[in-house]
């Protein structure tokens, strides 16, 4: 009431003021997000080539989708990313609620504990690339003398070897992300009244029972809300892996985003790469949408 | 069912003591209601019977049998709580059939959906089985806790204030239902409530508590004519008893009493009556009439059947039934 009188007598509304204050972000949301998506779907119906700035740009319509959609190592590609993708989110998954549940017990020195799980996800994702490098090291990495320790294997080369090489990125990207979908969970199980537990205990159900009927439903919300987040970041996974692997050996790590970062940057296939990033553009966007849609059905059931 | 013997209990969390030195036995098949005001530690009292909640010490025993460091699960009790506890994400018809699903007894399907369907009749709540459990109100939800403690047949049923936000009508009608449900199953029911009436009419006996300590025991009867404290007799009565100072009472017959107690039904508007007063307000509660007097000495309120002609502000004459006065001493303490 008072405010509004202060910002009648200034002749400003509440709604001038709030453009006031939103436009500067509009802008510059316009001028680094907008405008480039709204120039690269123009020039994915184009012959362009951004090393070639001379040459005259023609209309080529739908040519470069139907190429790219129409090649044989796109696919590969997007396979070895949604294996990717698969792997990622299940075991960080089944790891970050187990992690989840086991501190949200209350015991000693919990709270450091959280802190030092949450650690790897502070650092640089070519950071952690390249350090991961040092410790596959198959000769003197830390990786390869743990799993001798169990058993002889003999060196280990996770990222030289093209079968090992995918499980390499699995890997570290789960040790990076699963405190993610740790901490989410947690907040999850940490809003979970005590006295439905209470109630539980009282009408005689087992542990198990509790899980079923009391945790999971309550804590599910929050993991498919991890995991959405976590599996937007990994279509777009291309750091870490790049520093790790480069994509190799032979294309046995190179995911969608890396093969499109090479027609684009290393080939300068500009027009056709562009074409490609609507394409995973609209696939993210379209999977995105189906997952809040059902994510929310489970929410209110 | 099972008789529940509560020794020496003591309970305290930091520095309050919720119940200090408790002692309380619950015959089998008996409806035992504890009355007291809001943090007497009734709802603590029922959740030591339960085993959620550990007392400091004490014993507590199931037909004469040490239960200390039993689980919940295993003393076999049902609780009603007072914020209901609902399972939200699952149907009241899953919330009812919750209980009968525990692996500690294996119904069957069939018995289990008999016995559901059963409960939600008795609770009007049939036509909201398919309702999920935060879709009710308060009222409804409230029958769903109930039904989720009455499907079963435990050791004891716990109750904490169970009708507390139902209308008058349907609380008068369960208030019916829970009692003949006691009567025919021959369960024993330890009952949390603040309402007398639900006290008085339901209650084998009734225990009042007061910051932690039972003060007295007895039935609603003793309770009500024989209470042992000015505390007591004001929990029991509606209206309340009349408090006054021994001094103002004419012929006292107990000269070394403080405080007298005086039921309103106890005092008579009458002709020949020793106090003279004047009405306050009236107010016609059905049958009965309820007076508030005032004079220099005394007030109160009285309570008289009869059709009275008068009205505020009148002058009239009182008298009160001298054998049913109850003395209390300067501690506030019955005097016999
Ligand atoms: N978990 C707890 N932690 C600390 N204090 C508690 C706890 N539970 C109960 N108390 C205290 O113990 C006392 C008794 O509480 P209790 O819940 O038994 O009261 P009550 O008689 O059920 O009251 P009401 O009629 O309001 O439900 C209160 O003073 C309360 O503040
Ligand atoms: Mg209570």
């Amino acid at each position: 009431m008072s405010k509004k009188l202060i910002n009648k007598a200034r002749g400003l509304s509440d709604k001038a003021i709030a453009w006031i204050f939103i436009t500067p972000t509009v802008l510059l949301l316009l001028a680094i997000n907008i405008y480039p998506l709204f120039y690269a779907i123009s020039m994915s119906f184009t012959n362009f080539y951004a090393n070639k700035i001379g040459k005259e740009i023609k209309w080529v319509g739908l040519k470069n989708y139907i190429k790219v959609l129409g090649k044989e190592s796109v696919w590969e590609r997007m396979q070895i990313t949604a294996n990717f993708m698969f792997w990622t989110l299940l075991i960080q998954a089944l790891i970050g609620l187990g992690l989840a549940l086991l501190l949200n017990k209350k015991f000693k020195g919990n709270e450091l504990l959280t802190t030092l799980i949450v650690l790897p996800m502070m650092l640089s994702p070519a950071v952690v690339g390249t350090f991961w490098t040092y410790l596959y090291n198959p000769q003197v990495g830390v990786f390869s003398y743990i799993m001798n320790f169990f058993y002889n294997f003999g060196p280990i080369d996770m990222i030289g070897s093209s079968v090992l090489a995918p499980w390499s990125i699995v890997i570290v990207d789960t040790w990076m992300w699963t405190p993610f979908t740790m901490l989410i969970c947690l907040a999850g199980l940490r809003s979970i009244p005590d006295y439905l537990y209470e109630a539980a205990e009282v009408d005689r159900a087992s542990r198990w029972q509790q899980f079923i009927y009391i945790t999971l439903p309550s804590v599910l919300p929050f993991l498919l809300l991890a995991l959405l987040f976590r599996g937007i970041e990994n279509f777009k996974m291309f750091d870490m892996v790049v520093e790790l692997t480069s994509g190799g050996p032979g294309s046995a790590t190179e995911l969608a985003s890396i093969q499109l970062k090479r027609e684009a940057f290393e080939k300068w296939k500009t027009g056709y790469s562009s074409a490609y990033a609507v394409i995973l553009f609209v696939t993210i966007f379209g999977f995105g949408n189906v997952y809040v849609k059902v994510m929310n059905k489970i929410k209110d059931r | 069912m099972a008789s529940v013997h509560l020794e020496n209990i003591n309970k305290s969390f930091g520095s309050i003591n919720a119940l200090s030195n408790l002692n309380l036995e619950i015959k089998d098949g008996e409806f035992f209601v504890l009355l007291g005001p809001t943090g007497a530690g009734k709802t603590t009292t029922l959740r030591i019977v339960s085993g959620l909640e550990m007392p400091d010490s004490g014993n507590i025993f199931f037909n004469e049998e040490l239960v200390n460091n039993v689980q919940p699960a295993f003393r076999n009790t049902s609780y009603v709580f007072q914020q209901y506890s609902l399972y939200p994400h699952y149907s009241v018809y899953d919330n009812l059939a919750f209980p009968l699903r525990s692996p500690l007894r294996k119904s069957d399907k069939k018995t289990i959906d008999d016995r559901v369907h059963e409960i939600a009749k008795l609770l009007k709540i049939e036509n909201k089985l398919n309702n999920k459990a935060t879709q009710l109100s308060g009222g409804e939800m409230q029958r769903v806790s109930l039904g989720r403690a009455l499907v079963r047949d435990p050791n004891i049923y716990l109750m904490d204030e169970p009708l507390s936000s139902l209308d008058a009508k349907l609380r008068e009608e369960l208030r019916v239902e829970l009692k003949k449900i006691q009567t025919d199953l021959y369960a024993t029911i330890l009952y949390v409530t603040h309402d007398q009436i639900e006290a008085t009419t339901m209650a084998d006996r009734i225990g009042v508590l007061k910051e932690g300590l039972l003060t007295q025991v007895g039935t609603p009867q003793e309770i009500y004519e024989e209470p042992n404290s000015i505390y007591v007799a004001n929990r029991l009565g509606s209206p309340k008893i009349n408090i006054l100072d021994n001094k103002q009472i004419h012929n006292s017959q107990n000269s070394s009493a403080s405080y007298v107690g005086i039921r309103p039904e106890d005092i008579k508007i009458d002709q020949n009556g020793s106090y003279n007063v004047k009405i306050e307000t009236t107010e016609l509660l059905g049958a009965e009439t309820l007076v508030s007097f005032k004079s220099d000495t005394v007030n109160g309120i009285l309570l008289t059947q009869e059709n009275i002609n008068v009205g505020e502000g009148d002058n009239i004459k009182i008298g009160i039934n001298e054998t049913k006065i109850l003395y209390f001493d300067n501690n506030e303490q019955r005097m016999r």
